[in-house]
């Protein structure tokens, strides 16, 4: 052994005991004020009638109030040691919002102002939070296993320290061997940490249900919105398009009518215009319908519907697919309108020639993969069409990954999880 | 001439039975359905056949799928397919059997009363009517646009109005041109296509359609 590999063990060795050591106080930090209360009430002993009131009151009341900052303690320091990120799972306040009634709703109750409202919420939060019952699970676990490894390098430069100073010989051997242990093990013994934390500190499975309701209204106000914005598009295309050329038809006709006498040609004339316009409102609301519902994939399904979408696309587009995919209409529709996005991307933004879709079912669902021989460089900007079709995507639980480099080729894959029909 | 009109909505049906009747022609037989438009077809072998696209019962591709197995029945069967939509997916399915014999345009195209009976007409004796916003996605479609890039400007209208199917005399008026030009740019274009330059005008056009409708 060269002295660089000795410095490095001693240095291991002793960084090791800090931890250890640290470990072994926060774990203990609850177990001690159980102990303090407990003798406190044999000192006070059965002459004094509030002897019980430190052990059933004061101990349980410090456990509640301490599990929640010891756990806290052990999380950063799993983080700050090993990099293991541990996620607290914390009930988060909701906004406190003032309601049109004039009380404030903070997401549990109605109070009068402001201030009453956060207090409410802030008690509320803290107490009726599952994850004090997980926290409390792990005061109670950590002293028992990671504490007690982690009392070992301790416990073991004790002995040394005790041992050595005796003069009798079986307590010196007993303090030699108290070193030895004490440096073989410092630089392992509070790495159980790590696991006892990530098994019983992680969210349970009640937080993450929160969490994914959490995600979810936040989906369906996207898909409400989005869903708002494009109804009243369709109402102003109507109200400007086809119902405005179907007034000026009917003006046209009735005019052509009255100078059916006087002007026959002219009245010929209007007809003719009138004819004119029908045809141009019937083009308006092709083009809108279109845009809703396109006729094919209401008549074939998704696979024949790309293949339209490939013959009309200015590129040179093949389409792979395997049979006849036949889906729930919403996500047929989701995926057909996602394969036109990417094709016009292809052409507008990556200046392509050529493109390849495919569409395919594995065990979980649907994936339809978009790749273009353009210029890369796809970036998704919020706002823009390619975080729009993220959002589309999600309503399914869909995902979109992009692999775009600079200088091409893009590939787009679109997968949505839908049961095989 | 005998024709078929089979047509879902009654007001649209109604009204192309009375058009067609006006313009002198028999309307044999109407129906609602995909399956009464099969039945139709093949018990009537009408002259020409007016057929919408979506029809009940699924209200999808119901009608174009029993004009295509009418004619997969009896080769050659003229249909003219009516609809809100063109579609290129469903002009190429129509054109696939290379018998000619078939239309496919907007239903606006009836606005134009004279026009619409050309068509019908057009249809029934072999040729073709497809509809101009088809032929011109045809013709701009990735592998055909590549093919047609040595044309000139002129040689290309000739071509898609030849596509929609209209004959010689009919590009000459719509082109302002004489029809000794015309032949003029359709030889120099079946040279620089590389298609036989058939004297039937027909069969002239369905070679043309075969070759946009190559992938």
């Amino acid at each position: 052994m060269n002295t660089r590999q000795v410095t490095s063990w001693a240095a291991r060795a002793g960084g090791g005991l800090v931890r250890a050591c640290v470990v072994l106080v926060l774990s203990m930090v609850v177990p001690a004020v159980w102990a303090a209360t407990v003798a406190l009430g044999i000192r006070w002993g059965a002459g004094n009638p509030w002897s019980w009131l430190p052990v059933v009151l004061v101990a349980p009341l410090a456990t509640l109030v301490l599990s929640r900052p010891v756990c806290r303690a052990f999380r950063s320091l799993v983080t700050r040691w090993t990099d293991t990120v541990i996620a607290p799972g914390y009930r988060q306040a909701p906004p406190v919002v003032l309601m049109s009634t004039g009380y404030w709703w903070n997401g549990f109750s109605y109070e009068r102002t402001h201030r009453d409202a956060r207090l409410d919420q802030r008690w509320r939060l803290r107490w009726n939070d599952p994850a004090n019952w997980r926290d409390l699970r792990f005061t109670a676990i950590v002293p028992l296993t990671a504490g007690l490894l982690a009392a070992v390098p301790p416990a073991g430069v004790a002995a040394a320290v005790i041992g050595m100073a005796q003069p009798a010989l079986p307590a010196r051997l007993i303090g030699v061997l108290g070193l030895a242990v004490a440096i073989g093990s410092a630089p392992y013994a509070w790495r159980c940490v790590e696991p006892v934390a990530v098994r019983f500190l992680r969210a349970s499975a009640a937080m993450e249900l929160a969490e994914r309701v959490d995600e979810l209204t936040a989906q369906r106000a996207d898909a409400t919105i989005a869903q708002a914005a494009e109804i009243r598009r369709i109402e102003r295309d109507l109200h400007d398009g086809a119902q405005a050329r179907l007034v000026g038809l009917g003006l046209s006709l009735a005019t052509a009518e009255k100078l059916m006498e006087t002007d026959p040609e002219a009245a010929r004339a209007l007809m003719r215009e009138a004819r004119a316009g029908a045809a141009t409102s019937l083009t308006e609301l092709r083009e809108l319908v279109k845009g809703i519902n396109p006729p094919v994939l209401n008549d074939r399904g998704l696979v024949d519907a790309v293949r339209a979408l490939a013959l009309d696309s200015p590129l040179e587009v093949t389409v792979s697919a395997e049979g006849r995919l036949r889906l729930d209409p919403p996500i047929e529709s989701a995926a057909y309108f996602g394969t036109a996005e990417l094709l016009t991307n292809a052409v507008k933004h990556a200046h392509a020639t050529r493109a390849r879709v495919s569409l395919a079912r594995d065990d979980t669902g649907i994936v339809v993969t978009v790749e273009d021989d353009g210029g890369g460089g796809a970036d998704e900007r919020p706002g823009g069409g390619l975080a729009g079709l993220r959002r589309r995507l999600a309503v399914f639980d869909g995902t979109l990954d992009i692999t775009s480099p600079a200088g091409g080729p893009t590939c787009v894959r679109m997968a949505v999880p839908c049961a095989s029909s | 001439m005998r024709i078929v009109v089979a047509e879902d909505l009654y007001l649209l049906r109604d009204g192309m039975v009375r058009l067609i009747e006006a313009y002198g022609h028999e309307v044999v037989a109407t129906a609602a359905t995909g399956p009464e438009t099969l039945e139709a077809l093949l018990t009537w072998r009408p002259d020409v056949a007016v057929v919408d696209v979506r029809m009940p019962p699924t209200q999808s591709d119901e009608g174009l799928r029993a004009a295509l197995a009418a004619r997969a029945e009896l080769p050659g069967l003229p249909v003219l397919i009516l609809s809100q939509y063109v579609e290129q997916l469903y002009a190429r399915e129509l054109l696939a059997d290379g018998t000619g014999a078939v239309g496919y345009l907007l239903k606006e195209s009836v606005f134009d009363a004279d026009e619409f009976i050309d068509a019908l007409r057009r249809v029934a004796a072999g040729g073709t009517a497809m509809d101009p916003a088809v032929i011109s996605k045809l013709l701009s479609s990735g592998s055909s646009h590549r093919r047609l890039e040595h044309l000139t400007e002129r040689e290309h209208s000739v071509l898609s109005l030849m596509a929609e199917g209209l004959s010689n005399q009919a590009i000459a008026q719509r082109l302002f041109l004489s029809d000794s030009a015309i032949s003029k740019y359709t030889t120099s274009l079946f040279g620089k296509l590389g298609l036989t330059d058939d004297d039937s005008s027909n069969r002239r056009v369905l070679a043309v359609l075969a070759y946009l409708n190559e992938p």
